[in-house]
Formats: C-alpha cells, sequence, structure tokens
C-alpha cells in the first residue's frame, strides 16, 4: 500500500511509453518513407544490375563517369566504381545525397518541435513523462526506422549480386547519413520555435553540405570533409572500405542528439534561443488584397525552391567547359548521363533542365500543400467568413503560384545560361536554355493540377500528389537510364516534353500536357467550390 | 431588396457526415435587433448549424435563410453584412495581432478605425505582437476585436469567450451590449449559462441537432417554477393547498414561520397576497434560472428519447 505513495524521483519517467506515443502519432509517415526509400533503392539495385550484366558494359560506364567532373559534382565522387556496387552509388547518388538527410530530419521535426508547437507536448509533459523524454523517444523511433532502412537496402544490394561486406558498408553509410541530420533537426528543435524552422535551417545547411561536397569533389580538395554527404563516400564500400569512416557520422549524430536531449531536460517548455521579435501594428495595403497575402503566404516556398534551382543551375553552368573538355575525348561519358548523340553542350543543358523541372514541380506541390494546411489548422474559415469568395480565394493563391513557378523557372533558367556563357565564353546557347526552361512548364503544371484537383475532390488524401510527384521523379532521373519500359516512362509528365534542347520539343505534346494541366486545374476549382470546407 | 422578418430563419435543417446524423430538423429564427442565445451541449450541432449560416457548408436537407438568402449560394455578398468569432479562433502564426485585424477586417463590409482602436484599449491588446507569442486568451480577443470593429448588421459568435478571464468576459458582454444598441443582431452559441442569461433576448436550447424548446427568456421562465422563501409573522392561511402551491416546508423559529415553496408564475400574485396577510418579515422570490431551464429542457428531451428507445425495443 505504501509503494502506491513512494517519492516520485523527479528523473524517474516512463521512455518506452513516449516511444510509444512517438510511434503510434507517426507511424504512417515513418512507414511510408522507409518503404519508398526501400522500394527506390532496390528498385535501382536490381535495374541496375539487370542493365551493367557484364563486366565490358560495367567498365564501359566507369570509363565514362570518371572522365569528367560533372558527374562527379552531382553523383559524387565513387570510389571502386567498376564494379555493379560502384555502379549502383553513383546512380544512387544524387537521389541518396537529399533523401537520406530527409529521411532524418522529416522523422525528427514532427515528433519533438511540431509536437511542441501544436501544444500537445504540454498535455504529455503533464503525464508521467520527464521534459528530455519526447526528444529521446523520438531520436529513438528515428535511429530504429533508419536501421532498418539500411537493413532493407543491404538485403536489396546483396540480392542484386553487389559483395555483401560492400552492401552492409554502403548501407550503413547511407544510414549513419540519416541518423546524423537526425541529430541535427533534434538539436534545431530545440533551438527554432517551429518545426517549419527545423526545415527550414536543415535544408540549408543540406544545400551548403551538398555544394561543399561538389565542390571538393570536382576539386579534390579537403572541403569535402567538412560535408556530411561526403562522409558516404569516404567509407569507399565498393573501394578500399574504410569502415572507421562510419564513426564520423555517427559520433556527429550521437553528439547532436545527446546535445538536443541535454537542452530538452533543462530548457522552458514552448522555448526557443532564436525567435522573433515584434512587428508593425498594421497590415500593408497589398496585404490586406486577396493577391498580398496569397504572395506574403509562398514567399518563403518561393524564397527557398528559387534558391535551390539557382544552386544547381550555377553549379552545373560553371562546370560546362569542364564536361565539355571531358565529353571531347570520351563519347562514352555523354552517354552515361542520358545523352546520346548530338552536342554534348545541348545534352549537359537538357539534364540539368530536367533537375530544374523537378526543382519547380516540387515548388507548385507544396506551395498548394500549403493551402492544404490552411484548411486543416482552422484558417480558411477565417479567411472565407468574410466578403471573400472562396473562387476568388483559389484563384488569388492559384495565380501566385503560378508565377512563383515562372520566376523560379525563369530565373534558374536565366542563371544557368549565364554561368553556362562564362564558362564557354560565349552566349550561343542562350536562347536554348531558356527556351528548354520554358518548354517544362506544362509538365510542371499537370503536376500543380493534379495536387489542385486532389485539394478539391480528396483534401484528406492531399498526400498522394507527394507519393506521384516522387514517383514522376524517380522515372525522370533513372528511368531511361535504367530503360524502363516506355508506359512507366509515359506515366512522367516530364518525359513528353522531348528532353530540349538535346531531343526536339513537339508542341503538340506541350499543348496536351497544357491541357490536361488547365482540365486538372478546373477539376479542382469546380470541386473546392461545391465541397464543405472544412472538409469533415 | 426586399426587408425580410428574420435575419435567420432555418426550419427543418438536416446535415450528415457519412453515417453521422450531425442536424436532424433543427429550427431557428432570430429577429433584427436581438441577442439570441443558441444554447446546447458539446456536440448538439451549435458549430455546424453555423457552418451552414455562413456558407462554409452546405445543408444535407431544410430551408435555410440568411437575411432573406441562400446562404451556400450567396456566402461572399452576404458576408458583407456580418462578422463571426469561431470558438477555436485559427490565424496565422505569422502576422501581427494588428496585421491579422487588418487582414480579416479586409474582407469585412467595412470597418470602424475608432471603434478598432477602442477595443485594441479595452481588451488590452498589443497589436505589434505576433500571434505565434500570444497566448489563447489574446488570440481569441484578437478575433472578438476584428467582429466587433466590424461596421456588419449581424455578429454571428461561436462560444467567443472561452479562453477570457472574468474581466474581459465583462468588456465582451458590455461591449455586446453596445452593439445591440447600435441595432445590431447576434448570434451567440454558448454553453456558459450566465453570459447568455446577461445578453440574449430570446434563446433557442439544441439538443443532438434538434432544437428543444425557443422563446423568449420570459416566456420560457412563464413554464417553470419561482421558488418562494417567506419568513412570516402567522402562519400562512390555506396556502398549502392552494392552487399551484408545490414542494411545501413549513417550521416555526424563533416564533417565526419560516416557509419555502416553489409556485408556477399564473398562482404568484394570489400566493404573494396570502403571505401578505400572514404578515411579511423577509421574502425573496427567486425566478428560474437558465441552468433549471436548460436542465428542464434536456431532462424532457432526455425523457422522451429513452422513452422512444423503448418502445423501438418493444416493437422489435
Amino acid at each position: 500500500m505504501s509503494a502506491r505513495y513512494r517519492a516520485a524521483n523527479p528523473r524517474e519517467g516512463n521512455l518506452s511509453t513516449m516511444v510509444g506515443i512517438v510511434w503510434r502519432t507517426h507511424r504512417r509517415g515513418i512507414l511510408v518513407w522507409v518503404i519508398a526509400l526501400a522500394a527506390s533503392m532496390i528498385g535501382t539495385a536490381a535495374a541496375v544490375a539487370g542493365l551493367y550484366d557484364t563486366p565490358a558494359k560495367i567498365h564501359t560506364y566507369a570509363e565514362a563517369v570518371t572522365s569528367g567532373s560533372a558527374l562527379a559534382a552531382i553523383n559524387g565522387h565513387v570510389e571502386g566504381i567498376d564494379s555493379l556496387g560502384g555502379v549502383i552509388q553513383d546512380e544512387f547518388g544524387f537521389l541518396a545525397s537529399f533523401l537520406l538527410p530527409l529521411l532524418g530530419i522529416a522523422l525528427i521535426a514532427g515528433s519533438t518541435r511540431g509536437e511542441e508547437e501544436s501544444g500537445r507536448l504540454e498535455t504529455i509533459l503533464g503525464g508521467r513523462i520527464a521534459r528530455h523524454q519526447p526528444a529521446l523517444a523520438a531520436l529513438a523511433v528515428a535511429t530504429a526506422a533508419i536501421l532498418v532502412t539500411s537493413v532493407f537496402f543491404a538485403a536489396g544490394l546483396a540480392l542484386s549480386g553487389v559483395p555483401v561486406s560492400g552492401s552492409i558498408l554502403y548501407s550503413a553509410a547511407l544510414g549513419t547519413l540519416a541518423l546524423a541530420f537526425a541529430g541535427f533537426a533534434a538539436l534545431l528543435a530545440q533551438l527554432v520555435l517551429h518545426a517549419r524552422g527545423v526545415y527550414t535551417w536543415s535544408l540549408i545547411v543540406l544545400a551548403v553540405a551538398y555544394v561543399l561536397r561538389g565542390v571538393g569533389d570536382t576539386t579534390t580538395s579537403w572541403l569535402t570533409w567538412i560535408s556530411p554527404l561526403a562522409w558516404v563516400e569516404k567509407t569507399a564500400p565498393f573501394g578500399s572500405q574504410r569502415w572507421w569512416v562510419l564513426a564520423v557520422p555517427a559520433v556527429a549524430g550521437l553528439a547532436s542528439g545527446g546535445a538536443a536531449v541535454w537542452l530538452a531536460a533543462r530548457r522552458d517548455l514552448g522555448s526557443a534561443l532564436l525567435r522573433g521579435g515584434t512587428g508593425p501594428a498594421r497590415a500593408t495595403r497589398l496585404r490586406r488584397r486577396p493577391i498580398g497575402f496569397a504572395v506574403w503566404t509562398h514567399r518563403p516556398a518561393t524564397a527557398g525552391w528559387l534558391a535551390g534551382g539557382i544552386l544547381l543551375t550555377g553549379m552545373m553552368g560553371s562546370l560546362a567547359r569542364q564536361f565539355l573538355d571531358a565529353t571531347a575525348g570520351n563519347p562514352a561519358m555523354a552517354e552515361a548521363m542520358g545523352i546520346e548523340g548530338g552536342r554534348p553542350l545541348d545534352g549537359f543543358v537538357a539534364a540539368t533542365q530536367l533537375y530544374l523541372a523537378v526543382i519547380g514541380a516540387g515548388y507548385v506541390i507544396q506551395a498548394i500543400g500549403t493551402l492544404r494546411a490552411e484548411e486543416a489548422e482552422g484558417r480558411l474559415e477565417t479567411r472565407l467568413t468574410g466578403t471573400l469568395s472562396r473562387v476568388r480565394w483559389l484563384a488569388a493563391h492559384g495565380t501566385v503560384v503560378a508565377a512563383g513557378l515562372v520566376l523560379i523557372v525563369v530565373g534558374s533558367s536565366l542563371v544557368l545560361a549565364l554561368s553556362t556563357a562564362w564558362s564557354v565564353g560565349n552566349t550561343n546557347e542562350f536562347g536554348a536554355i531558356m527556351n528548354a526552361g520554358l518548354a517544362y512548364l506544362p509538365a510542371e503544371l499537370v503536376l500543380a493540377g493534379l495536387a489542385l484537383a486532389l485539394f478539391g475532390l480528396w483534401p484528406r488524401n492531399f498526400g498522394f500528389t507527394w507519393a506521384g510527384y516522387a514517383a514522376a521523379t524517380f522515372i525522370a532521373f533513372l528511368g531511361p537510364g535504367l530503360k524502363l519500359t516506355r508506359w512507366v516512362l509515359d506515366l512522367a509528365p516530364t518525359t513528353h516534353v522531348g528532353n530540349p534542347p538535346q531531343g526536339t520539343v513537339d508542341a503538340g505534346n506541350l499543348t496536351a500536357l497544357a491541357i490536361i494541366a488547365t482540365a486538372l486545374v478546373l477539376v479542382g476549382f469546380i470541386a473546392f467550390h461545391r465541397r464543405d470546407v472544412p472538409r469533415a | 431588396m426586399s426587408h425580410p422578418a428574420h435575419v435567420i430563419h432555418i426550419q427543418e435543417l438536416t446535415k450528415t457526415f457519412g453515417k453521422v446524423r450531425a442536424l436532424d430538423g433543427l429550427d431557428l429564427t432570430v429577429q433584427p435587433g436581438e441577442v439570441h442565445g443558441f444554447l446546447g451541449p458539446n456536440g448538439a450541432g451549435k458549430s455546424t448549424t453555423i457552418r451552414i449560416l455562413l456558407g462554409l457548408i452546405r445543408a444535407t436537407g431544410g430551408h435555410v435563410e440568411l437575411f432573406g438568402a441562400d446562404p451556400w449560394r450567396q456566402a461572399a455578398g452576404l458576408h458583407k453584412r456580418l462578422a463571426y468569432v469561431a470558438g477555436d479562433v485559427a490565424l496565422w502564426p505569422g502576422l501581427t495581432g494588428g496585421q491579422c485585424l487588418d487582414v480579416i477586417g479586409a474582407t469585412h463590409g467595412g470597418v470602424d478605425e475608432k471603434r478598432r482602436e477602442h477595443l485594441i484599449e479595452r481588451f488590452d491588446l498589443d497589436p505589434t505582437k505576433r500571434i505565434r507569442d500570444y497566448s489563447k486568451g489574446n488570440r481569441q480577443k484578437v478575433a472578438l476585436v476584428a467582429a466587433l470593429a466590424a461596421q456588419v448588421d449581424l455578429l454571428v459568435l461561436d462560444e467567443p469567450t472561452s479562453g477570457l478571464d472574468p474581466l474581459m468576459e465583462q468588456a465582451f458582454q458590455q461591449c455586446v451590449r453596445e452593439r445591440r444598441e447600435d441595432g445590431v443582431t447576434v448570434l451567440l452559441s454558448s454553453h456558459i449559462l450566465g453570459e447568455v442569461e446577461a445578453l440574449a433576448d430570446r434563446v433557442s436550447i439544441i439538443r443532438r441537432g434538434r432544437t428543444v424548446t425557443t422563446g423568449s427568456l420570459a416566456d420560457l421562465r412563464r413554464h417553470t417554477r419561482t421558488s418562494v422563501h417567506a419568513v412570516t409573522v402567522e402562519e400562512p392561511d390555506g396556502l398549502a393547498r392552494a392552487e399551484g402551491v408545490a414542494d411545501w416546508v413549513c417550521e416555526r423559529l424563533d416564533g417565526q414561520v419560516d416557509t419555502r415553496f416553489t409556485i408556477d408564475a399564473d398562482h404568484l400574485d394570489a400566493a404573494i397576497g396570502r403571505l401578505h396577510a400572514a404578515r411579511i418579515h423577509t421574502l425573496t422570490v427567486t425566478p428560474p434560472s437558465l441552468d433549471a431551464l436548460f436542465l428542464r429542457s434536456y431532462g424532457e428531451a432526455l425523457d422522451a428519447h429513452q422513452a422512444g428507445e423503448t418502445v423501438a425495443e418493444v416493437v422489435r
């Protein structure tokens, strides 16, 4: 009987309960991440193994890739590329350098600062949970999810015929990369006030890491070692196998995660080191208008994706000269980039424009996703209970998102055109580069239309838009290289653009894409006009 | 345009969400210039009714009229004449309080700038602070100031004082009275009976998506019993068996007669006459509180519902 009243140890809480809560509230997102990542890795491995089935073919690929620095800038420097594992590491390199850090960031941001911001954490901490345990539990669940992902990776690689030790080391390197970013995100979650801030800052760090790795790999300097993304390639899983390098991301992840838990135990709930101050007492005339308000709403996403686009195109354009020099002596390299025949520079621009198209499509989906968030959080009701009609509200946002897309595509294409001109010493490609960027607009708008249609018809299932985006991106990047069947390739809107400026753009195809996009947008508008807000 | 007799006129309103029947034949009529209390327990369908009234969601069946028009078809036009405060106020965390007021104000028919300044002062609001740094009560105040500063004919307030402290609650009540004196109609949804009792001219009580009772507070009180507590010098003659008297308790204390009973409103006059004859020392007459009305309405509805279930079982 007295046991029931024993003095409570203030440090005592229930970690397993907290782990259960984190898992229960975020398991859907976690499962989607793990399955999507495992599928893309296993798919890549199986397709590469099918395609490069003789040592001679692998050797040709390796020859091509190692002869220029442009590919190293994108995919990273792969040691031991003259092997099946090396080819897979190279093919998966670009996606891996974004998806794995994002896995770590996404697993942490929502279950730490996201919960705190919403006030749910306060409810939980009112119970038998100690202050540091939510952060610890989030890290534990993230670590487990990353571990499972890595096991899938290793199994998929081994089953495709990659040596087991290399498979394990490569998967472990990717896993510890995700872990390092998870720890970093957990630390950020203690410092900033909003989950959005966690995403913003960790994505900035990711972008910087990518540039450092790219510059380091093309100039083979010590810069590489600062970038967490380079720690993966420094393990050389298919080369000399430096297992000890795994300790670098592992220690980084554990140290920042430990610091996060330490801070969580000591700071006030709801506090943050970095927080905004006061602001103006009146809204400007522009912001009171629906268009101005929409501009304010979408400004952060537009700025972020524009920065990503400029970073990519600026880097690629600056490397144009080096790329030309490399391909001059080795036509096989162009082939490795998915560029066959024609003028090499056109192929280089075409590949870059495809990356930019994926950036543009990502922007429109995120921006339209913001509208769903406005609805889910009740602010859309606040907005629509005045004289602003639904159609005008949606039209204002649609216009601003479309303008943002044009800004991102034209701005980034301009940077590509200028940096290419600077690199090769002439402006011959200027028009072709700009036109190629514009040619992708209808394809990007198809994804915008898909997002709008889902927002109108089934707003609760908006997540499917991201699944569609992931599939389209996978097909666009890896489909041609993996020689997927025609109808699968045709599923991605970008396939129908015709790979400008290397390929010829079929005006009929662009018109068809534009018609599909328009139809989807109309469906979205009509459905939104007729449905309940909020949709129960 | 014609001048409709009712600001809000709802008949036989139904709304289903999948298999859930949120509204099941609800009636509500609000006349110009009145403060209408809209009462019901959590989940009774108050917010659903208001969302239909605002054209946010579409009625499954029944008739809804706002200012004589269909709120689903003419939502944005009708919103020129009303301002709304949600029970669960959702604002933009990145904007300051003042910016939110302006953004919301821009979608109102018009804003009285002088009243805006006055209300900010009265509700003790810092318009330069960001919404994310406001407490729940302060966010509620932003929404209230936005609605009360709007130049409108109708205020739709859905549990507007959740999160306000008693001092601010008083300020709110004063502001609503002032708006009513300006001729503004108010639909006040609440489950805080004291607030409705202090403000409302008429009330509608709903339960499980149906209107249980409606009328002026005076009307509703007429149908319930008034409590009387009297101390008299002599024993009141024949009162115990008089018409309309119940719950009779009478005892002698310190040479005086202490009497408690309840009586229906129609026989109050006669009863007081008999007390007067017995020479009143002290007299307390308590009209039925809204709580009593509320509980009585629910009790009846509950009984009816249970009876219905029993019948259904018998039939089965």
